[in-house]
């Protein structure tokens, strides 16, 4: 197989597929979750746990959630932190304000928006490449993470490095030839696709419902029963 | 057979002096993308080598390739070319049609065994038993497979010889394929493009006449010497992609400044050719800076790579609404069964704990 029939196949129907599993894989652990249920609330909220909600979504929106702000958690493990923070920033702009990548949107969802420019874009996916090794070096020299890391979390790392990285080479032409490593960059993200409600990736969705759940237990106040 | 002329003795006939001669030698040299050193290798083939004769057939085509070839603007090539190249069979520029016309072929291709180029214009349909193009009553597979025997080489010229273009498009009707799909025992040389680019087709006929041998190819059969750089390699907008400065649609401020087009769909940047260097019409202009996005019709399936229109990094199929509609309903039911399991297997445990510690309290009492 060519590298031309390749970015067809990535491009194709393993898109596709990908997407398919992507939204049925992750609606199934979203409906899941939702049917725990909460337990039920036997003590008076001082406030309103409603609001407690909104307000916990909307200091997420001014502080964004990428950046550390809490004091506490700061001491513990800088590292994890900063490189964190960093490489879901870059994460997050690169892939909605690289123009490549709007275009995708803009073929899925019908609407474009403005992108940044190339060489911003280009810092960012470096600096984004860069936390993410220091993270995976965090995670094996700081022994609590290690004790806590498994094949899940390493494997992790790995399929959202791949598309990183040969996304990299790819406006860099380097390696191998544009169309290849075009395939490779879309294989990984079909990859990853499938990968994401597998794993716990998929906390970018339920991010949210933690996000509710505790601005609810901040409004309330109470002991807990 | 009696011995047959060099290029050089034809030309000498036709008056050309030495002199022009040498300079000609130079200029296809320069044209064929070779060193200076290899002047003498060019002038020595030219001295000693026949004139190779060409058999052109086209098939399912609409004779743009054709068109766009005689508009080669490189002189000394055209006349090289058209005129000090035997071709012994094209239907569109010949006189001569009908039985005579295939007579003509036929003897050709018998003189010429094992030395005459056979060049290829249009797919080649398969399916029912590939009646969908015939000439003179026999299928295009048929003569194809007949006239390819003969070849020393054979040159798909334009998309749809090189990977079956606009016939091959989904759904593909007639089971249409390009040259190299069904010619697998001769070298074959890929020029493709819609038309192709009529340098790099004059030039690639004059290398196999002037030196014998085949151009160095890339993975899909075209040769380096044009298809090896993207447009978006060479490409004069090229800056305002690096700065992020695009058109968004035509006629936009952005395009009225001459902005990147790769918002509007320019494949330039997976599209091997020589467009944005060699231009067009004697390197007046190509698509892209005459505004309109590159459409990648150098490579292959460029009809079914995405819109035309489309972002270059698209993908090629976007799933119906209805799909992902069903593929939502999917995921939903499988969880909400998911939820029902846990929340009767946690009602059970309940129970069981419920039962077990009323067991206890009753052991106590007693
Ligand atoms: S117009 Fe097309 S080929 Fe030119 S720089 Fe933009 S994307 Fe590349």
């Amino acid at each position: 197989m060519n590298p031309s029939d390749l970015m067809r196949l990535a491009r194709g129907p393993l898109f596709y597929f990908a997407l398919l599993f992507f939204i049925a894989g992750m609606l199934y652990r979203l409906t899941r979750v939702v049917g725990f249920g909460w337990k039920k609330d036997l003590t008076k909220p001082k406030k309103s746990k409603i609001a407690g909600s909104l307000l916990a979504f909307v200091k997420s929106v001014i502080i964004w959630p990428f950046i550390p702000r809490v004091e506490g958690s700061l001491k513990r493990n800088l590292v994890a932190y900063f490189a964190g923070g960093l490489f879901h920033l870059a994460l997050f702009l690169v892939v909605f304000l690289g123009a490549a990548h709007m275009l995708v949107w803009k073929s899925l969802l019908g609407f474009g928006w403005p992108t940044l420019p190339l060489p911003v874009v280009d810092w960012l996916a470096a600096a984004g490449i860069v936390a993410l090794l220091v993270l995976f070096i965090n995670r094996l020299v700081n022994p609590v993470l290690r004790t806590i890391s498994h094949a899940a979390e390493y494997l992790n790392l790995l399929f959202v490095f791949l598309p990183m990285l040969t996304g990299f080479f790819l406006t860099h032409h380097l390696l191998l030839p544009y169309e290849a490593m075009f395939a490779l960059h879309v294989l990984s993200v079909d990859w990853l696709l499938i990968w994401i409600p597998l794993s716990r990736i998929s906390h970018f969705v339920f991010y949210f419902f933690s996000k509710a759940i505790y601005g609810a237990e901040f409004a309330r106040r109470g002991a807990q029963p | 057979m009696p011995e047959r002329e060099t290029i050089y003795e034809v030309l000498q006939k036709r008056g050309v002096t030495r002199r022009d001669f040498l300079k000609m030698t130079i200029l296809l040299t320069g044209a064929l993308g070779l060193e200076y050193s290899q002047v003498e290798r060019v002038r020595v083939a030219l001295e000693t080598k026949p004139r190779v004769p060409v058999i052109w057939l086209e098939f399912q085509d609409c004779a743009g390739c054709t068109e766009s070839i005689s508009r080669s603007q490189n002189p000394t090539l055209t006349s090289l070319v058209l005129n000090d190249l035997t071709i012994e069979y094209h239907e569109t520029l010949m006189a001569a049609a009908g039985f005579q016309a295939e007579g003509a072929k036929e003897a050709a291709m018998e003189q010429y065994y094992g030395e005459y180029v056979l060049v290829v214009e249009g797919s080649i349909p398969q399916g029912a038993g590939g009646v969908y193009c015939t000439v003179g009553g026999r299928t295009a597979l048929d003569i194809l497979r007949e006239t390819a025997e003969g070849a020393f080489a054979v040159i798909a010229v334009g998309n749809c010889a090189s990977f079956g273009g606009l016939p091959k498009a989904s759904p593909n009707p007639t089971d249409a394929v390009g040259v190299m799909e069904l010619v697998t025992d001769k070298p074959v040389i890929n020029i493709p493009g819609c038309p192709a680019i009529p340098e790099a087709m004059t030039n690639t006929i004059a290398h196999i006449i002037a030196l014998g041998s085949i151009p160095e190819l890339d993975y899909l059969k075209r040769p380096m010497a044009f298809y090896s750089h993207t447009i978006h390699d060479r490409c004069l907008r090229r800056g305002f992609y690096e700065a992020g400065l695009f058109a968004d649609s035509f006629g936009d401020e952005g395009y009225r400044k001459g902005y990147c087009l790769y918002k509007l769909g320019c494949k330039g940047p997976t599209t091997y050719n020589a467009c944005s260097s060699l231009k067009w019409n004697g390197g007046t202009s190509f698509p892209v800076e005459s505004g309109h996005p590159c459409l990648g019709c150098s490579e292959p399936n460029f009809w079914d790579n995405g819109g035309f229109y489309q972002g270059q990094s698209a993908p090629l199929q976007r799933p119906e609404v209805s799909v992902v509609g069903i593929a939502a309903g999917a995921g939903v039911v499988l969880g909400a069964g998911a939820a029902a399991l846990n929340a009767s297997a946690k009602k059970k445990a309940r129970e069981q704990a419920k039962a077990a510690s009323h067991q206890k309290e009753e052991e106590k009492e007693e």
